[in-house]
Protein backbone atom coordinates (compact mmCIF):
# COMPACT_ATOMS: atom_id res chain seq x y z
CA UNK A 1 0.00 0.00 0.00
CA UNK A 2 1.42 3.46 -0.86
CA UNK A 3 -0.43 5.80 0.89
CA UNK A 4 2.07 8.35 1.28
CA UNK A 5 3.31 9.50 -1.96
CA UNK A 6 6.69 9.30 -3.05
CA UNK A 7 7.82 7.46 0.05
CA UNK A 8 10.07 5.20 -1.79
CA UNK A 9 11.91 8.26 -3.79
CA UNK A 10 12.03 10.30 -0.45
CA UNK A 11 13.72 6.55 1.17
CA UNK A 12 16.47 6.20 -1.32
CA UNK A 13 17.58 9.77 -1.25
CA UNK A 14 17.68 9.18 2.66
CA UNK A 15 19.95 6.28 2.42
CA UNK A 16 21.96 7.94 -0.38
CA UNK A 17 22.71 10.69 1.81
CA UNK A 18 23.49 8.81 4.98
CA UNK A 19 25.87 6.93 3.29
CA UNK A 20 27.42 9.95 2.29
CA UNK A 21 27.72 11.64 5.42
CA UNK A 22 29.55 8.17 6.91
CA UNK A 23 31.84 8.52 4.06
CA UNK A 24 32.44 11.91 4.62
CA UNK A 25 32.77 10.93 8.74
CA UNK A 26 35.37 8.47 7.82
CA UNK A 27 37.45 11.09 5.59
CA UNK A 28 37.74 13.48 8.96
CA UNK A 29 38.70 10.47 11.14
CA UNK A 30 41.79 9.13 8.64
CA UNK A 31 42.24 12.62 8.17
CA UNK A 32 45.92 12.02 9.35
CA UNK A 33 46.42 8.29 8.84
CA UNK A 34 49.24 7.72 7.17
CA UNK A 35 49.58 3.95 7.03
CA UNK A 36 47.27 1.97 5.59
CA UNK A 37 46.34 -2.12 4.74
CA UNK A 38 47.47 -1.05 0.93
CA UNK A 39 50.79 0.48 2.33
CA UNK A 40 49.76 4.43 1.39
CA UNK A 41 48.54 7.12 3.37
CA UNK A 42 44.82 7.51 3.52
CA UNK A 43 43.09 7.99 0.07
CA UNK A 44 39.94 10.23 0.86
CA UNK A 45 36.77 8.23 -0.47
CA UNK A 46 34.05 9.91 -3.02
CA UNK A 47 30.26 9.32 -3.19
CA UNK A 48 29.03 9.86 -6.43
CA UNK A 49 25.37 10.10 -7.12
CA UNK A 50 23.09 7.98 -9.87
CA UNK A 51 19.47 8.01 -10.61
CA UNK A 52 17.47 4.88 -9.94
CA UNK A 53 13.76 4.06 -11.49
CA UNK A 54 11.55 3.66 -8.45
CA UNK A 55 9.51 0.73 -8.97
CA UNK A 56 6.30 2.34 -9.19
CA UNK A 57 2.47 2.40 -10.54
CA UNK A 58 1.92 3.34 -14.07
CA UNK A 59 2.61 7.23 -14.71
CA UNK A 60 -0.58 7.67 -17.83
CA UNK A 61 2.40 7.92 -20.11
CA UNK A 62 4.63 10.56 -18.29
CA UNK A 63 8.54 10.37 -17.21
CA UNK A 64 8.59 7.85 -14.16
CA UNK A 65 9.76 8.78 -10.79
CA UNK A 66 13.62 8.47 -10.27
CA UNK A 67 15.19 8.26 -6.35
CA UNK A 68 18.88 8.76 -5.65
CA UNK A 69 21.62 6.01 -5.03
CA UNK A 70 25.09 6.22 -4.57
CA UNK A 71 26.82 4.14 -7.99
CA UNK A 72 30.53 4.19 -7.01
CA UNK A 73 32.44 4.98 -3.65
CA UNK A 74 35.93 5.65 -5.16
CA UNK A 75 39.15 7.05 -4.14
CA UNK A 76 40.56 9.98 -5.34
CA UNK A 77 43.38 9.57 -6.92
CA UNK A 78 44.91 13.12 -5.91
CA UNK A 79 48.65 12.43 -4.20
CA UNK A 80 48.18 14.26 -0.65
CA UNK A 81 50.77 17.03 0.63
CA UNK A 82 54.43 15.59 1.91
CA UNK A 83 55.20 17.22 4.89
CA UNK A 84 58.59 17.35 6.21
CA UNK A 85 58.51 15.56 9.33
CA UNK A 86 61.99 13.40 10.03
CA UNK A 87 60.60 11.77 13.30
CA UNK A 88 57.16 10.11 11.79
CA UNK A 89 57.43 6.60 11.72
CA UNK A 90 56.62 6.88 8.48
CA UNK A 91 58.68 9.20 7.13
CA UNK A 92 60.85 8.28 4.14
CA UNK A 93 64.51 8.60 3.59
CA UNK A 94 64.07 12.51 2.64
CA UNK A 95 62.35 12.93 5.75
CA UNK A 96 59.02 13.24 3.99
CA UNK A 97 55.83 12.38 4.88
CA UNK A 98 53.27 11.52 2.83
CA UNK A 99 49.67 12.98 4.40
CA UNK A 100 46.38 11.82 3.15
CA UNK A 101 44.84 13.93 1.11
CA UNK A 102 41.49 14.85 2.88
CA UNK A 103 41.21 18.78 3.30
CA UNK A 104 39.30 19.44 6.62
CA UNK A 105 37.75 22.51 5.19
CA UNK A 106 36.00 20.93 1.86
CA UNK A 107 34.98 17.96 4.50
CA UNK A 108 33.00 19.97 6.28
CA UNK A 109 31.23 21.60 3.40
CA UNK A 110 30.67 18.17 2.08
CA UNK A 111 29.20 17.43 5.94
CA UNK A 112 27.15 20.57 5.76
CA UNK A 113 25.59 19.90 2.51
CA UNK A 114 24.76 16.19 3.15
CA UNK A 115 22.85 17.07 6.62
CA UNK A 116 20.82 19.94 4.92
CA UNK A 117 20.18 17.82 2.00
CA UNK A 118 19.06 14.52 4.73
CA UNK A 119 16.56 17.24 6.49
CA UNK A 120 15.41 18.38 3.14
CA UNK A 121 14.55 15.10 2.24
CA UNK A 122 12.95 14.28 5.59
CA UNK A 123 10.72 17.65 5.69
CA UNK A 124 9.64 15.99 1.90
CA UNK A 125 7.99 12.80 3.36
CA UNK A 126 6.74 14.87 6.42
CA UNK A 127 4.52 16.92 4.54
CA UNK A 128 3.66 14.05 2.50
CA UNK A 129 2.39 12.41 5.73
CA UNK A 130 0.53 15.51 6.21
CA UNK A 131 -1.20 15.39 3.27
CA UNK A 132 -2.24 11.67 3.40
CA UNK A 133 -3.59 12.57 6.83
CA UNK A 134 -5.29 15.52 5.22
CA UNK A 135 -7.08 13.40 2.62
CA UNK A 136 -8.17 11.16 5.33
CA UNK A 137 -10.49 13.53 6.88
CA UNK A 138 -12.26 14.23 3.72
CA UNK A 139 -15.96 14.24 4.40
CA UNK A 140 -15.87 14.44 8.54
CA UNK B 1 -41.99 1.97 -19.37
CA UNK B 2 -41.77 5.19 -21.32
CA UNK B 3 -45.01 4.69 -22.94
CA UNK B 4 -48.42 5.31 -21.10
CA UNK B 5 -46.65 8.45 -19.35
CA UNK B 6 -49.27 11.39 -18.80
CA UNK B 7 -48.39 14.88 -17.50
CA UNK B 8 -51.27 14.42 -15.15
CA UNK B 9 -49.95 11.48 -13.68
CA UNK B 10 -49.91 12.29 -10.16
CA UNK B 11 -47.46 15.31 -10.64
CA UNK B 12 -44.85 12.59 -10.75
CA UNK B 13 -41.54 14.36 -12.70
CA UNK B 14 -40.94 12.94 -15.69
CA UNK B 15 -37.51 13.12 -15.56
CA UNK B 16 -37.43 11.46 -12.53
CA UNK B 17 -39.18 8.78 -14.35
CA UNK B 18 -37.37 8.53 -18.09
CA UNK B 19 -33.62 9.93 -16.35
CA UNK B 20 -31.75 6.63 -15.82
CA UNK B 21 -29.21 7.65 -13.73
CA UNK B 22 -30.26 10.09 -10.55
CA UNK B 23 -27.77 9.92 -7.63
CA UNK B 24 -25.15 11.10 -10.31
CA UNK B 25 -25.93 14.09 -11.02
CA UNK B 26 -25.60 15.77 -7.19
CA UNK B 27 -22.16 15.58 -7.97
CA UNK B 28 -21.58 17.10 -10.93
CA UNK B 29 -21.41 20.23 -9.64
CA UNK B 30 -18.13 22.13 -11.85
CA UNK B 31 -16.62 22.97 -8.52
CA UNK B 32 -16.53 19.69 -6.84
CA UNK B 33 -15.62 17.96 -9.82
CA UNK B 34 -12.60 20.46 -10.75
CA UNK B 35 -11.66 20.18 -6.99
CA UNK B 36 -10.96 16.03 -7.49
CA UNK B 37 -9.06 16.49 -10.77
CA UNK B 38 -6.81 19.38 -8.84
CA UNK B 39 -6.55 17.08 -5.89
CA UNK B 40 -4.84 14.96 -8.55
CA UNK B 41 -2.87 17.59 -9.76
CA UNK B 42 -1.34 18.70 -6.02
CA UNK B 43 -0.40 15.07 -5.02
CA UNK B 44 1.57 13.93 -8.36
CA UNK B 45 2.77 17.40 -7.74
CA UNK B 46 3.83 16.53 -4.01
CA UNK B 47 5.73 13.29 -5.85
CA UNK B 48 7.31 15.37 -8.58
CA UNK B 49 8.64 17.85 -5.82
CA UNK B 50 10.12 14.36 -3.44
CA UNK B 51 11.89 13.22 -6.40
CA UNK B 52 13.42 16.52 -7.37
CA UNK B 53 14.32 17.14 -3.77
CA UNK B 54 16.00 13.20 -3.39
CA UNK B 55 18.03 14.44 -6.71
CA UNK B 56 19.32 17.73 -5.78
CA UNK B 57 22.58 16.81 -6.24
CA UNK B 58 22.58 14.30 -9.27
CA UNK B 59 24.41 14.64 -12.55
CA UNK B 60 22.25 15.32 -15.32
CA UNK B 61 18.92 15.81 -13.20
CA UNK B 62 16.43 17.64 -14.89
CA UNK B 63 13.70 19.55 -12.85
CA UNK B 64 10.11 17.43 -12.90
CA UNK B 65 6.81 18.78 -12.58
CA UNK B 66 3.21 18.17 -13.59
CA UNK B 67 2.87 18.72 -17.62
CA UNK B 68 1.56 22.03 -18.10
CA UNK B 69 -0.56 20.89 -21.28
CA UNK B 70 -3.00 19.57 -18.39
CA UNK B 71 -4.00 23.23 -17.51
CA UNK B 72 -5.36 23.87 -20.73
CA UNK B 73 -7.51 20.79 -21.50
CA UNK B 74 -9.00 20.81 -17.94
CA UNK B 75 -10.12 24.89 -19.13
CA UNK B 76 -11.11 23.29 -22.74
CA UNK B 77 -13.14 20.61 -20.70
CA UNK B 78 -14.68 22.93 -18.05
CA UNK B 79 -15.84 25.67 -21.01
CA UNK B 80 -17.02 22.98 -22.66
CA UNK B 81 -19.14 21.89 -20.10
CA UNK B 82 -18.17 17.48 -20.13
CA UNK B 83 -16.17 17.82 -16.61
CA UNK B 84 -18.24 15.49 -15.35
CA UNK B 85 -18.80 13.03 -18.08
CA UNK B 86 -15.45 13.43 -20.13
CA UNK B 87 -12.80 10.63 -20.39
CA UNK B 88 -11.09 10.57 -17.35
CA UNK B 89 -7.84 12.99 -17.76
CA UNK B 90 -4.93 12.77 -15.54
CA UNK B 91 -1.95 14.49 -15.06
CA UNK B 92 1.28 13.49 -16.43
CA UNK B 93 4.72 14.31 -14.60
CA UNK B 94 7.14 16.20 -17.59
CA UNK B 95 10.63 18.17 -17.23
CA UNK B 96 9.94 21.52 -16.52
CA UNK B 97 11.03 23.13 -19.54
CA UNK B 98 11.13 26.69 -18.02
CA UNK B 99 13.66 26.16 -15.26
CA UNK B 100 17.25 27.15 -16.18
CA UNK B 101 20.55 25.08 -15.72
CA UNK B 102 22.20 26.16 -12.52
CA UNK B 103 24.66 23.91 -12.06
CA UNK B 104 27.98 22.90 -14.59
CA UNK B 105 27.21 18.91 -14.23
CA UNK B 106 23.44 19.94 -15.45
CA UNK B 107 21.43 19.71 -12.81
CA UNK B 108 19.02 22.48 -12.43
CA UNK B 109 17.15 21.63 -8.74
CA UNK B 110 16.95 24.66 -6.23
CA UNK B 111 16.38 22.63 -2.85
CA UNK B 112 15.08 26.02 -1.35
CA UNK B 113 12.50 26.56 -4.42
CA UNK B 114 12.03 22.82 -4.36
CA UNK B 115 10.76 23.22 -0.99
CA UNK B 116 9.15 26.43 -1.16
CA UNK B 117 7.06 24.84 -3.49
CA UNK B 118 6.26 22.20 -1.81
CA UNK B 119 4.65 24.10 1.01
CA UNK B 120 2.49 25.99 -2.00
CA UNK B 121 1.20 22.88 -2.94
CA UNK B 122 0.35 21.61 1.10
CA UNK B 123 -1.76 24.83 1.19
CA UNK B 124 -3.37 24.24 -2.47
CA UNK B 125 -3.80 20.55 -1.24
CA UNK B 126 -5.24 21.42 1.80
CA UNK B 127 -7.39 24.09 0.33
CA UNK B 128 -9.03 21.43 -1.98
CA UNK B 129 -9.93 18.99 0.50
CA UNK B 130 -11.83 22.00 2.06
CA UNK B 131 -13.80 22.43 -0.77
CA UNK B 132 -14.60 18.39 -1.62
CA UNK B 133 -15.01 18.11 2.08
CA UNK B 134 -17.93 20.90 2.47
CA UNK B 135 -19.48 19.96 -0.46
CA UNK B 136 -20.20 16.53 0.95
CA UNK B 137 -20.99 17.45 4.15
CA UNK B 138 -23.71 19.76 2.57
CA UNK B 139 -25.01 16.54 0.62
CA UNK B 140 -25.06 14.95 3.62
CA UNK B 141 -27.37 17.92 5.98
CA UNK B 142 -29.26 17.78 3.00
CA UNK B 143 -30.28 14.39 2.83
CA UNK B 144 -30.51 14.04 6.90
CA UNK B 145 -32.07 16.88 7.78
CA UNK B 146 -29.77 17.42 10.33
CA UNK B 147 -27.18 20.84 10.77
CA UNK B 148 -24.78 18.89 12.05
CA UNK C 1 -34.40 16.63 -5.84
CA UNK C 2 -36.58 14.00 -3.95
CA UNK C 3 -40.12 13.33 -6.22
CA UNK C 4 -41.25 12.24 -3.03
CA UNK C 5 -42.47 16.03 -2.14
CA UNK C 6 -44.11 16.19 -5.42
CA UNK C 7 -47.11 13.37 -4.90
CA UNK C 8 -50.05 14.89 -3.41
CA UNK C 9 -51.57 11.91 -1.29
CA UNK C 10 -54.85 13.12 -0.96
CA UNK C 11 -55.59 13.65 -4.76
CA UNK C 12 -57.50 10.75 -6.16
CA UNK C 13 -55.71 9.28 -9.00
CA UNK C 14 -52.71 7.80 -6.64
CA UNK C 15 -55.54 6.53 -4.07
CA UNK C 16 -57.39 4.67 -7.06
CA UNK C 17 -53.78 3.04 -8.15
CA UNK C 18 -52.70 2.02 -4.73
CA UNK C 19 -54.63 -1.14 -4.68
CA UNK C 20 -53.06 -4.76 -4.07
CA UNK C 21 -53.14 -5.43 -7.55
CA UNK C 22 -50.73 -2.68 -8.96
CA UNK C 23 -48.51 -2.99 -5.93
CA UNK C 24 -47.02 -5.64 -7.29
CA UNK C 25 -43.10 -5.69 -7.73
CA UNK C 26 -43.46 -6.98 -11.28
CA UNK C 27 -43.60 -4.66 -14.36
CA UNK C 28 -46.75 -5.23 -16.07
CA UNK C 29 -46.96 -4.01 -19.57
CA UNK C 30 -50.16 -2.46 -20.08
CA UNK C 31 -52.19 -4.54 -22.53
CA UNK C 32 -54.94 -1.27 -23.44
CA UNK C 33 -54.66 2.33 -22.60
CA UNK C 34 -57.44 1.83 -19.86
CA UNK C 35 -55.05 -0.29 -18.15
CA UNK C 36 -51.91 1.88 -19.05
CA UNK C 37 -52.70 4.58 -16.29
CA UNK C 38 -53.24 1.87 -13.27
CA UNK C 39 -50.00 -0.06 -14.03
CA UNK C 40 -47.59 3.32 -14.76
CA UNK C 41 -47.24 4.55 -11.12
CA UNK C 42 -46.28 0.90 -10.04
CA UNK C 43 -44.14 1.33 -12.94
CA UNK C 44 -43.34 4.36 -11.91
CA UNK C 45 -42.05 3.56 -8.64
CA UNK C 46 -40.60 0.59 -8.87
CA UNK C 47 -38.55 1.90 -11.75
CA UNK C 48 -37.20 5.05 -9.84
CA UNK C 49 -36.59 2.84 -7.09
CA UNK C 50 -34.32 0.37 -9.65
CA UNK C 51 -32.72 3.42 -11.04
CA UNK C 52 -32.18 4.64 -7.22
CA UNK C 53 -30.44 1.03 -6.26
CA UNK C 54 -28.76 0.76 -9.54
CA UNK C 55 -27.15 4.12 -9.13
CA UNK C 56 -26.10 3.00 -5.45
CA UNK C 57 -24.62 -0.06 -6.56
CA UNK C 58 -22.54 1.80 -9.63
CA UNK C 59 -21.38 4.43 -6.43
CA UNK C 60 -20.24 1.41 -4.33
CA UNK C 61 -18.55 -0.28 -7.87
CA UNK C 62 -16.67 2.41 -8.29
CA UNK C 63 -15.38 2.83 -4.11
CA UNK C 64 -14.82 -0.21 -4.39
CA UNK C 65 -12.60 -0.16 -7.13
CA UNK C 66 -10.57 3.08 -5.85
CA UNK C 67 -9.65 1.40 -2.80
CA UNK C 68 -8.81 -2.02 -4.51
CA UNK C 69 -6.21 -0.05 -6.39
CA UNK C 70 -4.40 1.30 -3.76
CA UNK C 71 -4.83 -1.32 -1.34
CA UNK C 72 -3.12 -3.13 -4.12
CA UNK C 73 -0.58 -0.39 -4.55
CA UNK C 74 -1.60 0.17 -8.30
CA UNK C 75 -2.21 3.62 -7.16
CA UNK C 76 -0.74 5.97 -4.42
CA UNK C 77 -3.98 7.97 -5.04
CA UNK C 78 -5.40 8.01 -1.42
CA UNK C 79 -7.92 10.94 -2.10
CA UNK C 80 -10.00 9.86 -4.65
CA UNK C 81 -10.21 6.18 -2.70
CA UNK C 82 -11.51 8.60 0.61
CA UNK C 83 -13.51 10.69 -2.03
CA UNK C 84 -15.07 7.45 -3.41
CA UNK C 85 -16.00 5.79 -0.48
CA UNK C 86 -17.76 9.36 0.69
CA UNK C 87 -19.86 9.40 -2.22
CA UNK C 88 -21.15 5.79 -1.88
CA UNK C 89 -22.10 7.00 1.60
CA UNK C 90 -24.10 9.59 0.54
CA UNK C 91 -26.08 8.28 -2.12
CA UNK C 92 -26.61 5.03 0.38
CA UNK C 93 -27.99 7.50 2.75
CA UNK C 94 -29.56 9.01 0.07
CA UNK C 95 -31.78 5.97 -0.54
CA UNK C 96 -32.25 4.95 2.98
CA UNK C 97 -34.06 8.35 3.27
CA UNK C 98 -35.93 7.93 0.26
CA UNK C 99 -37.03 4.46 1.19
CA UNK C 100 -38.03 5.71 4.42
CA UNK C 101 -39.89 8.80 3.51
CA UNK C 102 -41.66 6.05 1.28
CA UNK C 103 -42.75 4.17 4.03
CA UNK C 104 -44.13 6.72 5.68
CA UNK C 105 -46.12 8.19 2.58
CA UNK C 106 -47.49 4.85 2.43
CA UNK C 107 -48.06 4.71 6.53
CA UNK C 108 -49.60 7.78 6.22
CA UNK C 109 -52.14 6.76 3.51
CA UNK C 110 -53.22 3.82 4.95
CA UNK C 111 -53.96 5.33 7.65
CA UNK C 112 -56.31 7.53 5.99
CA UNK C 113 -60.06 6.17 6.35
CA UNK C 114 -61.87 6.00 3.55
Amino acid sequence: MNLISGVDVTAGALNAQKLRLDIVAQNIANAETTRTAEGGPYQRQVVSFATELVKQQANNGGIPLQTVKVASITSDPTPGQKVYNPQHPDAGADGMVTMPNVNLAFEMVDLITASRAYEANLSVVKNAKQMAEKALEIGH
Amino acid sequence: MGSGLREADGGWHRLCLTRPVMIEPIFQTDTYQLARKLLDVSALRQEAIASNVANAETPGYRRLDVAPAFDQQLKAQMASGTLGTAPTLQPTLAEDSSATSTKPDGNNVEIESELLAMNRNSVDYDYLTQVVSSNLKQLKMAISGNVT
Amino acid sequence: MTPIGSVNPLSTSPLMRLDAASLSPEVAQPAAAGSASAAVPTDAFSAMLDHLVGDVTAKDAAATAATNQVLMGNSGQLHQSVIAMQEAGVAFSLMVQVRNKLVESYQELMRMQV
